[in-house]
């Protein structure tokens, strides 16, 4: 375990209050680059959530009556936690197929994830009209048992759960709770199958949310598969993610990364990069499927429709044949490209569905205000910067201390 | 479907979704009752699996005693002693720890050394009496010679022994030495029954397997209390 | 032996009170019930465009009062929106200028009600579909499920509301009519159960083929809505959405909806088959490392 400035050793019979107090102080400069442009767009943003609540969301945002949800939907939830499917493959990878090359970057990976999902129900929170009743489908007022976006909001609720006591033995670790790092890692096979189950049903629950939507979503997008793709660009989606926050974490925290884990960090990626190519090719002939099962061909000669091929050609195939190349010539570097148009793909299929093809022929386009652009900032800079703060103190990176590693 | 009065198609969802919430509890007992005695019986089994005195090296030339350590009296004078093949199979890897140093007079029934695994031990305790003239130093870096050489480079002690006739009278020679172990072993299938089953009371499963073989190293998965065990009850006779 | 007395009743009572606990929330299929739907007919070769019903309805319903002077007029699609339950546009068609009421269609699956998480929006067992403010968390998910882009948000109220027509609920209920029906000079609505109505509409069909073209809209888009119109020329003409699907919306999500505890049971089984499949090692190991 290495010993810089910015790691604290063990509590070390510390108080728990002097303890804290000790971390709450920051570990590194202040004025980096990334806080330098955070900052400013944090603090617009803020002013810009308090006019939403003052005087409705119309007032910051482009809404419309025929186009309800717009960036905050669209991006923030439906892209953001598709990106957050990374947390449920590799604790697939590691506690049910026993993987353990991959044990590195499961807590990290289930950092991302949760933060993700706090962060984006927070935004969904903003997007409510009015968001001091979603307490309602929550303790039975009423339970809408017939609706798509019960399941999703409720598995939202139990996933957030889940990931929490998956990641609890680290904050354990920090504080050196003994007792309670035992019973939490009891429950970590438990809570990485419900986390999984639940992955699946709301990763396809988000596509499945569009399916009584069926005349307004432009018909080369809208398919009764839309939940089963879904599901299965969630893993390459996530899996992208895993490799492009990783590679930047490796870099920004490597005083925290031991030396073991530095090098098996590229093992990793490569062995990554086969998993999404061999993903993405199964997910390129379920499109392929959808297609000629919706027998839209005469859409194909359209605006939208040379728009859908470059999403299916430039972002799906194009990535999926440079993971594939990449993992052939060892080249980690393309491996890191290969995750970024991936990720600009999905991107791309989310926001077609949610935003782009929804209403596609109405009379005004939406076209998102730079307001819930700010807005859409804000949420990503503060879920990085408690990233970063949580990286920093508890062992997320780096080794658990050795009381945690033996039978105790 | 009834287009003039009320229907629900998913009348049945909010009792599916009680019915799946009880479904996820009771398979965590579920699980939990189906893997528990398969554990005890896996101990059983492992206990009888195939240790027998065919694989066990037994040279010539040296002493045997029933606390399973053996003498043997180099030509200088000194008597080196250690602990026989069959301890070390039963026990499996151990670390060794020497309580004596050279120059301390011990008695007949003195504590020679301690092995552990873990938090479980075992003491050495000696046959003969006299002077500790040598330690071997060497076992405490590389315990795993007692695996590879426990007659010779895995001794423990050497000592200067004050009565050697007199207390080598009960040692088991060489000749005698394999079916001593034979019946060594089949006492030991009996005391792991015996003990697991007393270890154990949840088992109500305690099977033993009639002409089964013990396998090698078959204390090293269990338990303290079983090693204390065979401390007192199969090492003291 | 103790512990395992222990499990027993464990299990025990998990069942037990799943049995009771069921039993209490089962849905017990209720015994047929005898209330109908309501339903209005329009019938739009009597609608003459005076435009009562939309200054009727924004009276019955607290909604800011229509300006006058602001008439339908062809070539200008006016809509619904978070201050007008119901508008009356024009067309110029085969048969001449021909006017048409929009509002909510009442479906009799609706589609907002199936998505609604919270159960404000509520297809009533009178037949009208209606808004619950006190339980409607803003989501607007009811808007956008409904095939019709009824539901209308004011999305410049920090505590906004959801619009659409719900057939006057509370008017019905005490026996009156709906504010349009009761307004309207010339009889182009009427107002009666869905199945009445269907018979009135196929009576008017038959005594007059001519001026009627010969369906019904409502009668089965979406597997039939409580606003049923009548129409001198086909719906396209008249700017009526003629794509909506003749099954229920709802059943759209019926597939994705059914699977779920399904892989709620599956899931986890065979996760923990997986697991113990791949063991090479102890658990223990692997969380100590």
């Amino acid at each position: 375990m290495s010993n810089t400035k910015t790691i604290p050793a063990d509590r070390a019979g510390q108080s728990i209050w002097s303890f804290l107090k000790y971390e709450l102080k920051p570990k590194a400069k202040i004025f980096t680059p990334f806080n330098i442009i955070s900052a400013p767009i944090v603090l617009l943003g803020i002013v810009i959530i308090v006019i939403r609540f003052a005087k409705g969301i119309g007032s910051v945002t482009n809404l419309t009556q025929e186009v309800p949800w717009g960036l905050w939907i669209g991006f923030d939830v439906v892209t953001g936690v598709a990106f957050a499917g990374g947390a449920y493959v590799i604790t697939f990878m590691v506690y049910i197929l026993n993987l353990k090359e991959y044990k590195s970057i499961v807590r990290i990976t289930v950092l991302n994830g949760f933060l993700a999902y706090v962060f984006y129900a927070g935004a969904l929170l903003l997007d409510l009209g009015k968001p001091w009743n979603v307490i309602n489908p929550i303790i039975g007022n009423n339970f809408g048992v017939s609706s798509v976006l019960f399941l999703v909001a409720w598995h939202f609720l139990l996933y957030m759960l889940a990931q929490l006591v998956e990641f609890s033995p680290a904050i354990a670790e920090w504080i050196g709770a003994k007792r309670a790092h035992k019973i939490l890692s009891g429950m970590t096979l438990g809570a990485v199958i419900l986390g999984i189950t639940l992955s699946t049903l709301h990763q396809s629950g988000l596509g499945a949310l569009y399916l009584m939507a069926k005349e307004k979503i432009h018909p080369l997008w809208y398919t009764e598969f839309i939940p089963v793709l879904f599901f299965v660009s969630s893993i390459f989606a996530g899996l992208s993610m895993v490799i492009f926050e990783g590679s930047i974490s490796q870099r920004v925290f490597s005083d925290q990364v031991s030396e073991k884990n530095h090098k098996q960090h590229n093992k990793i990626l490569h062995n990554l990069a086969k998993i999404c190519a061999v993903t993405m090719f199964a997910y390129f002939f379920l499109q392929i499927l959808t297609f000629v099962h919706g027998k839209h061909w005469n859409h194909l000669n359209s605006p939208m429709g040379y728009w859908y091929l470059t999403e299916m050609i430039g972002f799906v195939l194009l990535p999926m044949i440079l993971y594939f190349y990449s993992f052939r010539k060892h080249n980690i570097t393309l491996i890191k490209i290969a995750s970024v148009v991936t990720m600009i793909g999905i991107i791309l299929n989310r926001l077609n569905i949610t935003v782009i093809g929804f209403r596609w022929d109405a009379a005004t386009h939406y076209v998102p205000s730079w307001m819930e652009i700010v807005v859409t900032l804000t949420v990503l800079f503060v879920e990085i910067w408690i990233f970063r703060w949580v990286v920093r103190r508890l062992p997320v990176l780096r080794e658990s201390p050795a009381w945690a590693k033996n039978n105790h | 479907m009834d287009e003039f009065t009320y229907t629900n198609i998913f009348e049945t969802k909010g009792i599916e979704y009680i019915i799946v919430i009880a479904f996820l509890l009771l398979i965590i007992v579920f699980w939990y009752l189906i893997n528990r005695p398969i554990k005890v019986k896996e101990s059983i089994n492992s206990a009888i699996g195939y240790l027998n005195d065919k694989i066990l090296r037994i040279p010539r030339g040296i002493f045997y005693s029933k606390n399973h350590t053996w003498t043997y009296l180099e030509p200088e004078g000194y008597a080196k002693t250690g602990i026989d093949d069959l301890l070390v199979h039963l026990t499996g890897p151990v670390k060794i720890k020497q309580t004596l140093n050279p120059g301390d007079k011990i008695n007949v029934g003195d504590k020679i050394a301690e092995i552990y695994q873990d938090e479980k031990m075992l003491e050495i305790t000696s046959t003969l009496s006299g002077e500790v003239a040598f330690i071997n130093e060497q076992l405490i870096s590389q315990p795993e010679l007692l695996n590879r050489d426990p007659y010779n480079k895995g001794w423990f002690i050497k000592i200067k022994p004050n009565n050697w006739i007199e207390e080598t009278k009960e040692y088991i020679l060489a000749d005698s030495a394999p079916k001593w172990f034979q019946n060594e072993i089949e006492r030991f299938k009996d005391f792991i029954a015996f003990s697991l089953k007393k270890n154990n009371p949840s088992s109500s499963e305690v099977v033993l397997q009639e002409g089964g073989e013990l396998i090698d190293f078959p204390l090293a998965g269990l338990s303290t209390d079983i090693w204390n065990d065979f401390q007192k009850s199969y090492l003291k006779q | 032996m103790s512990v395992n007395r222990r499990n027993f009743l464990k299990v025990l009572g998990i069942t037990g009170v799943s049995l009771g606990t069921g039993k209490q929330l089962k849905a017990v299929p209720k015994p047929k019930s005898d209330k109908e739907f309501y339903a209005i007919l329009y019938d739009s070769t009597r609608c003459v465009g005076c435009q009562s019903c939309e200054m009727a309805c924004a009276s019955a319903n607290g909604l800011p009062e229509p300006d006058p002077e602001e008439w339908a007029e062809v070539g200008t699609v006016r809509k619904t929106n978070e201050t007008r339950r119901t508008i009356i546009n024009v067309y110029d068609t085969s048969k001449g200028e021909v006017y048409v009421k929009t509002q909510c269609m009442q479906c009799n699956q609706p589609a907002c009600a199936s998505a609604c998480l919270t159960e404000a929006m509520h297809k009533t067992e009178e037949g009208p579909v209606i808004w619950r403010e006190k339980k409607c968390m803003g989501c607007r998910y009811c808007m956008v499920s409904c095939p019709f882009d009824m539901p209308k948000f004011e999305f410049n109220s920090p505590n906004p509301k959801i619009e659409k027509c719900n057939m006057c609920y509370d008017r019905i209920i005490e026996g009156e009519l709906p504010a349009c029906v009761s307004d309207c000079p010339a009889e182009a609505l009427t107002f009666g159960t869905r199945r009445e109505l269907i018979v009135e509409a196929r009576r008017r069909i038959a005594e007059s083929p001519d001026d009627y073209y010969g369906e019904i809209y409502g009668e089965h888009e979406a597997g039939g809505t409580g606003y049923l119109y009548l129409s001198p020329v086909p719906f396209e003409e008249i700017g009526m959405n003629t794509n909506i699907q003749k099954k229920p919306y709802p059943e759209l999500t019926k597939g994705f909806l059914y699977s779920v505890p399904t892989i709620f049971v599956l899931w986890p089984a065979m996760l923990l088959g997986l697991h113990k499949a791949s063991k090479n090692n102890k658990l223990e190991e692997i969380e100590n490392e």
